[in-house]
């Protein structure tokens, strides 16, 4: 994407201004985004982002600047504002002289869609959208469909004054069916969003039809339940999008860009017990076609299966670049962004807690009142206090360890920590489920999984 | 090829095709100071830029955008455009004729300090933070400013300019006494880097934050509620917003689809947005389509007297321009708010209930379509016109327009939240609200 002579002028001209190590990224996107209510097309979209990053290390210091001008007289003088900023003119370092010898690396497509990003028109595509729509018309009572279909593909160029040289390319396919079901009794919405690192072949592997339907048959169940009661109960989580509760409360307290300032609850816990011994939590970026996969981390490093707690015990954080500088711990290809706006940081790339031995069955048996749910929403979690919160999607109560009528509008809140104690059994049936993931570098493609599992105790906040 | 080259070369394009267009193009520049441990930590320096078309052909609307300004992919956009609106089935759409809107500058000299004293003043407001005992960890400080220069050029004529930015003081820290932690957040916001100044910020955040702690269960029950003006600006930027757009009307989505004229909260309330406000954050000469700023009362006195609308809204509604149209580059047309806000009341007299400080988990736990929100929340407890004691791991729970509804005390300071739009609020107190806790 850019000249090598290039990228190699832009990381000496840094190191010779003092950094001690210089990394710069490129990318370009295509993107395609079709929104489309109740058979007709309300938004099409297309666009290029086109730009590129550069970070400088002094120790652990870091200074970040990023543009889309490309030409080169934009790039040396970004470097050269750069270096000044952080002022540091004077100590030049004469290693920063002579050539780079770069270590190149190409993606090998472990990722790749079987359907191009340039193939097939416009027209199959709103097709497929249609057919969802159709799914989703469960009964009378679903008043409206909006099918969002989003299409990306990334170039992207990653290479270091160290010698790395990464080149990756990220094909991205989703589609996100909201279904909105209303009688006298009021509006409700079901929400399905399969997505993969795939092109339209993903509609092969979630026929759209059943998309639809998906979501059609949660809005009709939201619309009978009553408002969820509140009170502190035990809670089963369902598989697959379930796993957003430890995506929250669990994963974001093992990634080093809150570990190494000691701002997680969870710093400094390598070897101990931090959860129940049912729980083995991994994070893993190498899943064939995750929606959070991906071949390179976006500091150049391959992709890899990082074990975070085993069997209760805590393995290993989620470690970039400057969390490996500021905590010693060994780089896990943690490090993402979502585009050169932004300086990577520790991130999640798909995360799941990997199956136990209880049949599904046995998790409700003995329980007399709480909740099941079924189906989970966004949350979001402090990781100095470890508070969390996030809603339930679709929700039923237990009552004598039988799944009865469906709530709406719970949330389930509390603190990470005690509620990893907490899971008394989990489940064999793993299911993984796509989501967007925002932090300090920005929203990322993530997947989050898990069995059905079982909380011995969790508030649920309702309307009472 | 520069901006205006650029916008000319897909003008030009357009025309020769024979189809509408509209060129919007931003170019933004950004400064980041982070502070840690009495050190800058992290400088980011960016420029940042794209174009984006909005294209009419056939009475259908299509959009595109890049932020390569080569010609080939300038081109891309333009088939890109025609493809997306040829796929519409909705005709109908068309560019509001226009004409000369000038140049504005709406930021003058504001940011144009020296580098030195912006790096001092996220150190200085790190070092306010760290002078008191109980602050165990501040996790983010950072000084921040932003100009933005934006550009509009269609085929109907349109053409104008403006400019716009701010400076940004924000910080959030974990507080800690007696096994209690809490971590809280603070920020100023001005067009002005001189009006900022560490030191206030520093003290708001420790009043706001170690009020908190040693916060008991808040037992679960209906309470009075005191929404402090952050809060409330949070939700109402969320909920109201989403209600007021004239957009979300026509696709079926809002509650106050069909309520024009009818009340739909107390006769207490009543929702402004003033684009015109000299020192607004939020302020424009114009809207997205070229349409001049205008001061929009929503509701008055809990009367609905308008949704929010842009050109193509209001023809559909037949309904007067607000001039509420909004679009990124990256964007299609939109409606958005400039500077929203509440008017002041007469004062909040607090007796019995819950003082709600902060909520969290707007995006998952309050759902616009259906006006109900369940959300997790920090505050204090009132008892017999005192402040009692801190309360924590609750939820707050209701409708949007019941809670509008019940609305029964305002109080008479405004303030300014940017964190859901640029929305003002007074304290705002309501009868009664759920409350989830132990």
């Amino acid at each position: 994407m850019l000249a090598e002579a290039l990228v190699s002028e832009v990381l000496q001209k840094a190191r010779a201004g003092g950094a001690e190590l210089a990394e710069l990224y490129v990318e370009r996107w295509r993107r395609r985004a079709l929104r489309v209510l109740s058979g007709e097309v309300k938004e099409a979209t297309s666009g290029i982002e086109y730009g590129a990053g550069l970070r400088l290390f002094y120790g652990t210091e870091v200074v970040y600047a990023y543009t889309n001008d490309l030409s080169p007289e934009s790039l040396l003088e970004l470097t050269e504002t750069l270096v000044k900023l952080k002022g540091s003119a004077g100590q030049v370092d004469a290693s920063g002289r002579g050539g780079l010898d770069f270590r190149k690396a190409a993606a090998q497509g472990l990722h790749a869609p079987a359907i191009p990003f340039t193939a097939r028109d416009k027209r199959y595509r709103l097709e497929r959208i249609l057919e969802a729509e159709a799914g989703a018309q469960v009964g009378p009572q679903i008043k409206q469909v909006q099918s969002n279909l989003m299409e990306w593909e990334q170039e992207v160029l990653v290479a270091n004054s160290e010698g790395v040289w990464a080149e990756d390319r990220r094909v991205r396919t989703r589609l996100y069916v909201t279904a909105i079901a209303q009688d006298e009794s009021g509006m409700q919405t079901g929400v399905v969003g399969p997505g993969l690192s795939v092109g339209l072949e993903l509609f092969d592997r979630y026929p759209p039809a059943e998309i639809g339907r998906k979501a059609g048959m949660q809005a009709l169940t939201n619309l009978r339940a009553k408002p969820a009661p509140a009170g502190s109960m035990p809670v089963v989580i369902g598989n697959g999008f379930g796993g957003v509760i430890f995506h929250e409360a669990l994963g974001h307290l093992l990634e080093t860009t809150s570990v190494a300032k000691k701002a997680s609850v969870l710093s400094d816990k390598l070897g101990e017990k931090v959860a129940s011994e049912v729980v083995t939590y991994i994070d893993d970026g190498t899943t064939p076609h995750g929606w959070g996969s991906q071949e390179f981390d976006d500091e150049g490093r391959p992709s890899e299966r990082t074990v975070l707690i085993e069997n209760g015990v805590l393995k290993s954080y989620m470690v970039d670049r400057l969390g490996s500088l500021l905590t010693g711990y060994r780089p896990t290809g943690s490090g993402r962004r979502q585009d050169y706006t932004f300086a990577p940081t520790s991130r999640m790339r798909n995360t799941f807690i990997a199956p136990g031995s209880t049949p599904r069955e046995k998790l409700f048996e003995g329980i007399e009142y709480g909740l099941y749910a079924a189906d989970m929403g966004g949350g979001q979690v402090r990781p100095g206090s470890g508070e969390y919160n996030f809603a339930v999607k679709e929700g039923y109560i237990i009552r004598h360890g039988r799944i009865e009528e469906p709530v709406r509008g719970a949330m389930l809140v509390g603190k990470g920590p005690e509620s990893i104690q907490r899971i008394v059994a989990v489940s064999d049936d793993l299911e993984m489920g796509p989501g967007m993931c925002g932090s300090l570098s920005g929203s990322l493609p993530v997947e989050v999984g898990q069995p059905h599992l079982l909380i011995s105790e969790i508030v649920v906040g309702g309307q009472a | 090829m520069t901006f205006e080259e650029a916008r000319d070369y897909l003008l030009q394009k357009a025309k020769a095709l024979g189809i509408d267009a509209e060129v919007l193009a931003t170019h933004t520049r950004e400064l980041t100071i982070q502070a840690h441990g009495g050190k800058v930590e992290e400088i980011t320096q960016a420029t940042q830029g794209g174009i984006g078309v909005r294209v009419v052909v056939e009475g259908k609307t299509g959009y595109a955008y890049t932020e390569e300004r080569t010609p080939e992919a300038l081109d891309w956009v333009v088939q890109e455009a025609l493809e997306n609106a040829l796929l519409q089935s909705e005709t109908g759409g068309f560019l509001p004729a226009g004409g000369a809107l000038g140049q504005h500058d709406l930021l003058g000299e504001g940011l144009s300090a020296p580098l030195e004293h912006k790096r001092q003043a996220a150190l200085d407001l790190e070092a306010g933070l760290r002078a008191d005992a109980r602050v165990k960890q501040v996790q983010m400080t950072r000084y921040s400013e932003r100009e933005t220069q934006a550009t509009l050029g269609s085929t109907q004529g349109v053409a104008g300019a403006f400019r716009n930015g701010y400076a940004l003081l924000l910080t959030s820290a974990i507080m800690a006494e007696g096994g209690s932690l809490k971590q809280g957040y603070e920020f100023d916001l001005s067009k002005e880097f001189h009006a900022l100044e560490p030191g206030r910020t520093a003290q708001a955040f420790l009043q706001k934050t170690g009020r908190l702690l040693g916060a008991r269960p808040l037992k679960t029950g209906r309470y009075k509620a005191y929404f402090e003006p952050k809060a409330f600006g949070q939700l109402l930027g969320m909920m109201g917003w989403f209600l007021l757009s004239a957009k979300n009307v026509l696709e079926g989505k809002s509650l106050l689809a069909g309520k024009l004229g009818q009340k739909v909260a107390s006769e207490m309330f009543t929702l402004v947005d003033d684009p015109t406000l000299p020192d607004g954050l939020a302020s424009r000469p114009f809207d997205a389509e070229g349409t001049a700023a205008k001061r929009t009362v929503f509701i008055e006195n809990g009367l609905l007297r308008t949704f929010a609308h842009n050109s193509e809204t209001a023809r559909k509604m037949g309904a007067p321009n607000t001039g509420h149209a909004s679009r990124s580059y990256k964007g299609v047309l939109g409606v958005a708010p400039t500077n929203l806000f509440v008017q002041p009341g007469q004062g909040v007299k607090q007796d019995d209930g819950i003082i709600i400080s902060d909520l969290m988990g707007l995006h998952a736990g309050a759902n616009p379509i259906s006006g109900e929100f369940s959300l997790q929340a920090l505050g204090l407890k009132v008892e017999g016109g005192e402040l009692a004691y801190p309360v924590e791991n609750f939820t707050v729970a209701g409708n949007f327009l019941e809670l509008l509804s019940n609305i029964t005390a305002l109080g008479t300071e405004l303030e300014w939240n940017p964190l859901m739009g640029i929305v003002g609020s007074p304290m705002v107190e309501v009868a009664e609200l759920s409350f989830a806790g132990a």
